[in-house]
């Protein structure tokens, strides 16, 4: 396991928050190298020109598991699979390392934040052109975010990024001005996404289901040729691309002729048909199981692995008087009796990142909270005995004759859940899985008939947990239930502060101060890390994962 | 006969009212808000709206009226084949519909004559056959087919002709071969079916008297099997593969998941878990049509293949 953690709360010297320059950004976030640290990367060469010179030609077979969202238009969708598809089509303003979360120049060359993070300013390259001819210019950045701000709750993850958008301003033709009416300090991130690409001018005449549908036009190095909705993709490489950000090696065309997509919902049809040779890439959701790593690797191909940025899987209470976990000391007694480790061995496989804190490995500022995450039953049933709940005859604990039952509500059943039933039985607790349709879920939770619930989003910036845990900016059942008021009112302020600075120094404080507060007081239970898994075949080189753990194909060539 | 047409019709469109209607109750019975659903799907919630654009929301689609409104004005678009947007995916449920309908009904139509031509053959061979041994093994197969789940005998199949002997793909919709395994999958517990019932039914049909006289007057076993036992006993079947043919479509779920095919079948299991209201109701309405219009063609073919039932009719 990595110990570059550690480095998080290095006081790296970032440049003063009055005017912070490109490269220095988002630079306190050493955390991100875990790409390589225990999230045991495959052994395939990732970053193009280092296995041997790239041969150009062929095309990229890649089978996701589902398109259920059925859009490909960057700017609407939340689907990864489709994100890892747009990311080759669309550029964005700038690109995050994903080994250390610094944000870089793309399509701007440099930029700067006024100090409390409500003005961007922009300069943009004057080279690129948008695949349909019209050239990329302050106009085309300020049509583009107007019309994703247009786009509303269409883009469920653009009202996220722009929160408190006012306007884009054209300063001059390759100068632009991003303004927001309330600090908006995780919006310099949120240009180096998917969901902020630039597409052509064009693209915005287009109605939105057109767009869904595929009527986008994008700079990036492949176009987009067709997409059938949860049946195909096919992207064909762009010549003369010549504007790449400056994390890829491969600074012109792709080596690819095209890549074509397919979805195969069966887990092991798919890894047959990597094996077998009739795709490429195997890129599930789920972390593909440590049997069919097995199978996988046997036949010479190659499992990649990276942590998804963003909420870890974690389980939000409900605080609410006269539910067991009203009290904060069953709410530490519950740290006590899961295992994480052993969740994460069991449930995936051995050498699998275990969780450490309510963010994911990979996300810049996660704190380590592991200490206060450790495994300690003797230490859970003192706590609930001192709590007043009582080992039964039956195992269980209870108080006042009522058993100490914990209800979770999930929409399909998973062996992680059945292991913690296992874990938390072991201290006399009784998890009860209650399993509900995904249109059953949200009126279940908004009326709080649940003790624990699950959750986890993925995004490369730590103000994403606040969607999932900040009573000021989101009404789920998750933020309402996890706090009483006087720890919502603390927690929302720390949210607060950490999007209120662009200082990286100063996020990163507030960020772990969030994390620390959020463990303290039960907010919030980490279960496991999520990493995202690919099988790859032998005759891909160059396979390269961007910052939010989607696929980056500039440097990706097949060896014929 | 125009007469007994018209009834039927009447009937088929009283059942596709009904099943329409009921189905618009269920759904809207189901304790859920369509627009928070709409917002959960793609990862968001509520609270990253006002009140102004939730109302907007609710507006775009037709969710602010009263729900006898809602019903009538869906109904009404439902009868111009407009069944609305679907809540989940921005594109209208018809659309959706009709890009996946064809798949769907092809993988039918192929597992319907594999069907036909399987549990036909079984059931000649079982009882056309003299040797015991092997006219036990025929009559005894159609349980196993039965039992055989769906998902089971469709890996198996991936596993052998498309991984093993790599003769046919296993997944996509491209060209006659991706449809030999998913059809064979989805017509096997149907033949089995429509095999134990012509078994059954054939060796009963031999019992009949006529069969005797047919015997005494000298003809072979091939020309009594063909001329007068098989057309005896397929009224029951024609009865069972009117039921079974509108069944694969409805079961094409399962073979669709296993062989990634984008059919009806997979976005029904979809609209169902998001309560896709919009996507359900044009499905439900489809899959009644289909059924319907199955079953009547089914009766109409009756009185071709027996000219009794024709009598009868005509008598009435």
């Amino acid at each position: 396991m990595s110990t570059s953690h550690r480095h998080r709360t290095t006081r790296r010297l970032a440049a003063t928050a009055v005017s912070v320059l490109a490269a220095v950004s988002l630079a306190a976030c050493g955390s991100g190298g875990s790409s390589g640290s225990g999230a045991g990367s495959g052994t395939s060469a990732a970053g193009g020109a280092q296995d041997g010179k790239p041969v150009p030609g062929g095309r990229l077979k890649i089978a996701f598991w589902s398109d259920f969202q059925s859009c490909i238009d960057p700017n609407q969708v939340y689907w990864i699979e489709s994100r890892s598809v747009d990311r080759n089509v669309a550029d964005s303003l700038t690109d995050q390392d994903p080994k250390t979360g610094k944000i870089v120049p793309w399509l701007a060359t440099s930029w700067t934040v006024n100090p409390d993070a409500t003005s961007y300013t922009f300069n943009l390259r004057k080279d690129v052109t948008f695949s349909d001819g019209t050239k990329f210019d302050a106009t085309a950045v300020k049509t583009a975010y107007d019309g994703l701000h247009d786009l509303g709750a269409k883009s469920t993850l653009g009202v996220t990024y722009l929160a408190g958008y006012k306007a884009t301003t054209v300063v001059d033709p390759y100068t632009v001005k991003v303004d927001f009416a309330t600090p908006n300090a995780a919006f310099l991130q949120a240009t180096s996404t998917t969901t902020t690409a630039i597409l052509s001018p064009a693209t915005y005449k287009e109605t939105p289901e057109a767009r869904c549908a595929g009527k986008i036009i994008g700079s990036g190095e492949f176009t987009l040729d067709s997409y059938s909705a949860g049946k195909s993709v096919k992207l064909t490489k762009r010549t003369g691309y010549a504007w790449p950000s400056s994390l890829i090696a491969n600074k012109g065309d792709a080596y690819l002729d095209g890549i074509d997509v397919s979805y195969i919902g069966e887990d092991s049809v798919r890894v047959g048909s990597l094996t077998n040779g009739t795709i490429d890439i195997a890129w599930p959701r789920q972390p593909i199981t440590s049997a069919d790593q097995q199978v996988i690797k046997a036949s010479g191909a190659t499992i990649e692995t990276r942590a998804l940025p963003g909420i870890s899987g974690v389980l939000f209470p409900n605080v609410s008087a006269g539910r067991p976990l009203a009290d904060l000391q069953v709410r530490k007694a519950l740290y006590k009796a899961l295992d994480l480790s052993s969740y994460a061995k069991t449930v995936y496989w051995d050498g699998y990142p275990v969780a450490k804190s309510p963010l994911t490995s990979t996300t810049p500022y996660v704190a380590d909270e592991s200490a206060k995450l450790a495994h300690d039953p003797a230490g859970a049933g003192k706590l609930l005995d001192a709590a007043g709940w009582k080992l039964g005859s039956d195992g269980f604990r209870q108080k006042d004759g009522k058993k100490l039952t914990l209800t979770y509500i999930n929409t399909a059943p998973s062996p992680g859940d059945q292991l913690v039933q296992d874990q938390l039985k072991k201290v006399g607790i009784d998890f009860q899985i209650k399993i509900l349709t995904a249109a059953q879920l949200t009126p279940t939770g908004n009326a709080g008939s649940y003790d624990l619930s699950p959750g986890y989003l993925t995004r490369a910036d730590p103000s994403v947990l606040g969607s999932s845990a900040d009573q000021a900016v989101s009404k789920q059942y998750t933020a309402k239930f996890s706090q009483d008021p006087a720890t919502a009112t603390k927690v929302s302020e720390l949210f607060a502060k950490g999007l209120s600075t662009a200082d990286p120094d100063k996020r990163g404080a507030a960020y772990q101060d969030l994390q620390d507060y959020l463990i303290d007081n039960g907010v919030a239970f980490p279960l496991y890390d999520r990493l995202q898994t690919a099988g790859v075949s032998a005759k891909v080189h160059g396979f390269a994962w961007t910052s939010e753990s989607f696929l980056r194909a500039n440097d990706i060539w097949l060896a014929k | 006969m125009p007469r007994y047409l018209a009834g039927r019709v009447a009937q088929a469109l009283l059942v596709l009212w009904a099943a329409y209607t009921v189905t618009f109750v269920i759904l809207n019975v189901l304790p859920s808000d369509p627009i928070s659903l709409q917002l959960e799907a793609s990862g968001s919630d509520i609270s990253q709206l006002t009140a102004a654009q939730v109302h907007d929301l609710k507006a775009h689609y037709g969710l602010d009226d009263p729900l006898l409104v809602q019903y009538f004005h869906h109904l009404w678009g439902a009868l111009h084949l407009d069944f609305g947007m679907s809540l989940t995916q921005n594109v209208s449920a018809g659309s959706l519909i009709t890009d996946r309908l064809p798949s769907t009904l092809l993988l039918s139509a192929a597992a319907v004559v594999i069907m036909m031509v399987l549990g036909t053959s079984i059931a000649f061979l079982a009882t056309y056959v003299q040797w015991r041994p092997a006219r036990m093994l025929l009559a005894r197969l159609p349980a196993v087919g039965v039992s055989l789940p769906q998902f089971f005998v469709g890996l198996l199949l991936i596993q052998v002709f498309s991984f093993s002997l790599t003769w046919l793909p296993a997944t996509g919709t491209h060209g006659w071969r991706s449809l030999v395994l998913p059809a064979i999958t989805l017509a096997l517990p149907g033949s089995a079916m429509l095999a134990q019932l012509l078994t059954r039914s054939l060796s009963d049909t031999w019992r009949e008297p006529y069969i005797v006289t047919a015997r005494a007057k000298g003809l072979s076993r091939w020309t009594i099997q063909v001329r007068h036992a098989l057309r005896n006993a397929s009224l029951p079947a024609l009865t069972l593969l009117g039921v079974v043919v509108a069944y694969t479509v409805v079961n094409s779920v399962v073979v669709e998941v296993v062989f990634s095919r984008n059919g009806i079948g997979q976005l029904a299991q979809q609209a169902v878990l998001s309560q896709d209201v919009p996507v359900v109701q044009a499905i439900v309405l489809i899959a009644a049509a289909l059924f319907v219009a199955v079953s009547l063609l089914v009766d109409l073919l009756y009185s071709l293949l027996d000219p009794r039932v024709a009598r009868a009719g005509r008598a009435a």
